[in-house]
């Protein structure tokens, strides 16, 4: 005869087993709330034999499923790719997170106009225009469209303006003209999240 | 009418439940938090959308996740603290579009259960 300890153990683990495909914290939130269940259930009614709420709360292969359909849901990446494993996790990024470090980087280098300013301003559209090429919500004909205007063309025209003309604050025209490519860059940025796949 | 096949009625059930499960939840919670046992007992107590319990929860973590809903930890007189949980402001957002659409949506299902058919298949 199997005490009630050693049978909410053995329910537990085959939740667990079963959830295997699950992420590691979704799992340990399911246990974490099945278990709590179990412990108020067993307060609320003392007289329940342990087998009797266990079969309530149903078959550990369901909730499993359950589980992952859920979890499928609310990734907001590509249900169906969550099944590949490793390669999908590059996708992962929320797909905002590239269009503002992009579209960022620009007030960030009008703002911070000396050097390290420049440099983290560089970084940050760089690793802005990388996060875009490897997210999974976008054909790689935008992705490439969107780092030539977002990134790209900006630094660019920048570049030029500053070797030419000796500087990133030469007064108004080149304020017009930071204006003109963040204005660029934003609406690069809004197109892309119009077009992104779910 | 045929008497029909009761593992079709089930699927049907279960088809309609997966659509309209979690704005029942969302709606149990619209005048005060609960926790989940008492959840599942007011799921239980309707009837049509009671379900094996245990798939509630990972329904419950992602409306969580989805900030539909907040969760706090309190104490209880009988047993362990229970896990409340309580809407969000998104997830009355959610809820009331869902009662929004419901009805339209009920009326033309309705509709289309209810309107006469010509019968076929006896001449054929």
């Amino acid at each position: 005869m199997k005490t009630s300890a050693s049978l909410v153990r053995d329910y537990l683990s085959a939740v667990e087993r079963e959830a295997s495909a699950l992420p590691a914290d979704r799992r340990q939130e399911l246990l974490a709330d099945l278990t709590e269940h179990i412990e108020v259930t067993r307060a609320e009614r003392p007289d329940a034999a342990i087998g009797e709420v266990l079969a309530e709360l149903g078959d550990p292969r369901t909730i499993a499923a359950t589980a992952l359909a859920e979890a499928g849901n609310g990734v907001g990446g590509a249900p169906a790719r969550s099944d590949a494993g490793a390669p999908a996790r590059s996708g992962k990024v929320h797909p905002l997170v590239p269009l503002l470090m992009l579209t960022l980087s620009m007030p960030f280098m009008m703002v911070f106009t000396d050097q390290p300013g420049q440099l983290v301003g560089v970084l940050f559209r760089l690793a802005g225009a990388v996060l875009l090429c490897t997210s999974a919500h976008w054909t790689p004909v935008r992705k490439t469209s969107g780092v030539l205007l977002a990134a790209v063309l900006p630094s660019v025209v920048i570049g030029t303006w500053n070797l030419s003309s000796g500087g990133p604050d030469a007064g108004a025209p080149a304020l017009l003209a930071n204006l003109a490519m963040f204005a660029v860059m934003a609406g690069t940025a809004v197109w892309l999240w119009r077009v992104r796949r779910a | 009418m045929e008497p029909g096949d009761s593992t079709k009625q089930a699927r049907a059930a279960a088809q309609l439940r997966k659509g309209v499960l979690e704005y029942c939840v969302l709606a149990l919670m619209r005048d005060r938090p609960r926790y989940g046992v008492e959840l599942l007992h007011a799921l239980e107590e309707s009837g049509a959308l009671a379900t094996s319990q245990g798939t509630v929860y990972p329904l419950l973590s992602r409306l969580r996740r989805d900030d539909l809903v907040t969760t706090s930890w309190q104490e209880s007189a009988s047993g362990p603290p229970r896990r409340y949980y309580a809407l969000t402001d998104s997830g009355r957002a959610a809820l009331d579009e869902f009662t929004r659409v419901w009805p339209g949506f009920r009326n033309a299902v309705d509709a289309f259960l209810t309107t006469p058919h010509p019968p076929t298949g006896e001449i054929v």
